[in-house]
């Protein structure tokens, strides 16, 4: 098997918040142009996880190499502008703001006016929001506010894109819509996937690859059907036998 | 937007400038005065709604700006024998400079902290004003010279409420102020999609520092007498606030109509009842939060009669 692509190297990531060891020395590659998965336990530091990589939390040591340029210490707005777009577990819509402006803010000033209300639309259209344009983000049922912010997310048309939770809250028509879109976005543009999902269905029929996380550590990698068959991830999940 | 809800709305402008332009002939002195004051205070709530209504950092100090713009006119006119329209641009340039100085540390706090900071900003530069005699003439304050300049000081302010109100419109229909209503909706996450928000907050904070100056300095040329406790009055700061979230802050419609229907209500009950109208005026108030929280354009929005949001 050749030898794929990394797109972002996680080197011994640490985040403690006082005497909790949020994350511990995190170790993992994802690999480019792929979907992966990043999966635990509650309070296994996926979340925490995510917002080192996004800047969001500084790290206390190690290095995430993205591009061959370490990111560790970079503000949030620095990382996004590098090519890495994130959601959030809870959405992050602005509830007073019109879901045309929600996707607006999002893009890149560098990007003329005019381009910047043509991709908005576009994604709009992509998430079937267009009817939805001019209302407040607030007004939005919770599945339409997580297409929202996958939208918005994508205003800039990021390399890599991290999905924290997007299955949680959503019904089962729109989550396979919103899969639907996240295998275009790999398949037809190549894009780099990473997710943290409670929900296995997700995990194992979509990821190409699964990282396990548990107090802060990384257990296990590899393929959804090994994962599950994993002692130590089971352990993690259920116990000791 | 469509282009013709930009022509409509500068139209609407046009016909504002020019019965503004075409009245003070046809007015005696105190009707001068009041609409004068009326568009001073356009220009306050206008610049308060940039930081407060836009990027939602509600200040209760804005009133060292104004303070400050009028000391500058007053000192340089007085001490220095400056003429007075120049004076204006060195309040702007001196509001600029400590706003973004005061900006700095302070715009890292938020919601109530961020508020009572600029409440203490505003009473600091009171306190400095009051006592460093020998630069500011302390308590006692600054009588300007005594020259007719109801009209001079009539069309500056009606100059400096038309750049604001362009201004205004700009960052109303612009994506600079969509991101800013993004730092006022979700901080964290506005910076996690690209926004950097010190940026954006100074900027904010400098551009609605620096329209209160040139109004405080044609107000002190105005007034002819000014002292600290007069130019550093909260009530003030209360004024701008209020008006602006009557009229709908987070709009630029909103605290120019806010502006003048209760300034020009604040004046008729004063003039009225001396000692009630504060009581009447508060009344007032507590019903708009109470019925319009998001006020007359808030109101409008639900009825239908304007579309949500400031891009179309």
């Amino acid at each position: 098997m050749a030898e794929t692509e990394i797109a972002l190297d996680i080197q011994n990531l640490k985040k403690y918040f006082g005497g909790i060891k949020a994350v511990d020395g995190c170790t993992f590659q994802v690999p480019k142009g792929q979907i992966s998965g990043l999966i635990g336990p509650n309070g296994s530091g996926k979340t925490t996880t995510f917002n080192l990589l996004t800047g969001v939390l500084d790290a206390d040591s190690g290095e995430v190499l993205y591009n061959g340029e370490n990111i560790v210490g970079l503000k949030p707005y620095e990382v996004f502008n590098r090519g890495i777009s994130r959601t959030f577990q809870i959405t992050r819509i602005y509830r007073e703001m019109t879901v045309f402006e929600n996707m607006l803010s999002a893009s890149s000033m560098k990007m003329p006016v005019r381009e910047a209300r043509e991709r908005a639309e576009q994604l709009m259209e992509f998430v079937t929001l267009t009817k939805l344009r001019g209302e407040y983000g607030g007004n939005l049922s919770y599945g339409q506010q997580k297409l929202l912010e996958f939208a918005r997310a994508l205003m800039t048309d990021p390399e890599l894109i991290l999905l924290d939770e997007p299955a949680a809250g959503v019904n089962r028509t729109l989550l396979n819509n919103l899969l639907d879109h996240i295998h275009h976005l790999q398949e037809d543009q190549g894009k780099t996937i990473l997710i943290v999902e409670h929900d296995m269905n997700v995990i194992m029929n979509h990821c190409e690859k699964v990282f396990v996380l548990d107090y802060g550590v990384k257990i296990a990698e590899g393929l959804p059907e090994d994962i599950q068959k994993n002692e130590d991830v089971i352990e993690a999940y259920f116990g000791h036998r | 937007m469509a282009q013709n809800e930009h022509l409509r709305n500068f139209g609407m402008l046009a016909i504002l400038i020019i019965v503004l332009s075409v009245l003070p002939p046809n007015l005696n002195l105190y009707q001068r005065s009041v609409i004068m004051f009326t568009m001073m205070y356009v220009v306050l709530a206008l610049s308060w709604n940039i930081i407060s209504g836009y990027t939602g950092y509600v200040s209760f100090g804005h009133v060292m700006f104004y303070g400050i713009g009028s000391y500058a006119t007053a000192i340089l006119v007085v001490d220095y024998g400056w003429h007075w329209i120049p004076t204006l641009f060195v309040g702007v340039l001196v509001s600029f400079v400590i706003s973004l100085c005061i900006g700095f540390p302070v715009l890292r706090l938020k919601g109530p902290y961020f508020a009572i900071a600029m409440l203490g900003a505003a009473e600091g530069t009171r306190v400095v004003a009051t006592v460093w005699d020998s630069f500011t003439h302390g308590g006692e304050g600054i009588g300007l010279p005594n020259v007719e300049n109801s009209f001079e000081t009539y069309f500056a302010m009606l100059v400096v409420m038309l750049v604001t109100i362009v201004v205004s419109y700009w960052v109303g229909h612009s994506r600079f102020g969509i991101r800013l209503n993004a730092i006022r909706e979700d901080e964290i996450a506005a910076e996690s999609l690209g926004i950097n928000s010190t940026f954006y907050k100074l900027s904010a904070f400098a551009l609605s520092a620096i329209f209160p100056a040139a109004a405080g300095g044609i107000q002190a040329y105005k007034v002819l007498y000014i002292d600290p406790e007069t130019e550093f009055f909260i009530l003030v700061t209360i004024y701008m606030k209020l008006f602006a979230m009557f009229g709908g802050k987070g709009t630029v419609i909103g605290p120019i109509l806010g502006t003048f229907i209760l300034y020009i209500v604040q004046e008729i009950t004063w003039v009225k009842f001396p000692t009630a109208h504060l009581i009447a005026f508060g009344v007032f108030i507590v019903l708009v939060a109470r019925f319009m929280p998001r006020g007359l354009m808030g109101f409008a929005i639900d009825k239908g009669w304007a579309r949500k949001g400031m891009v179309h």
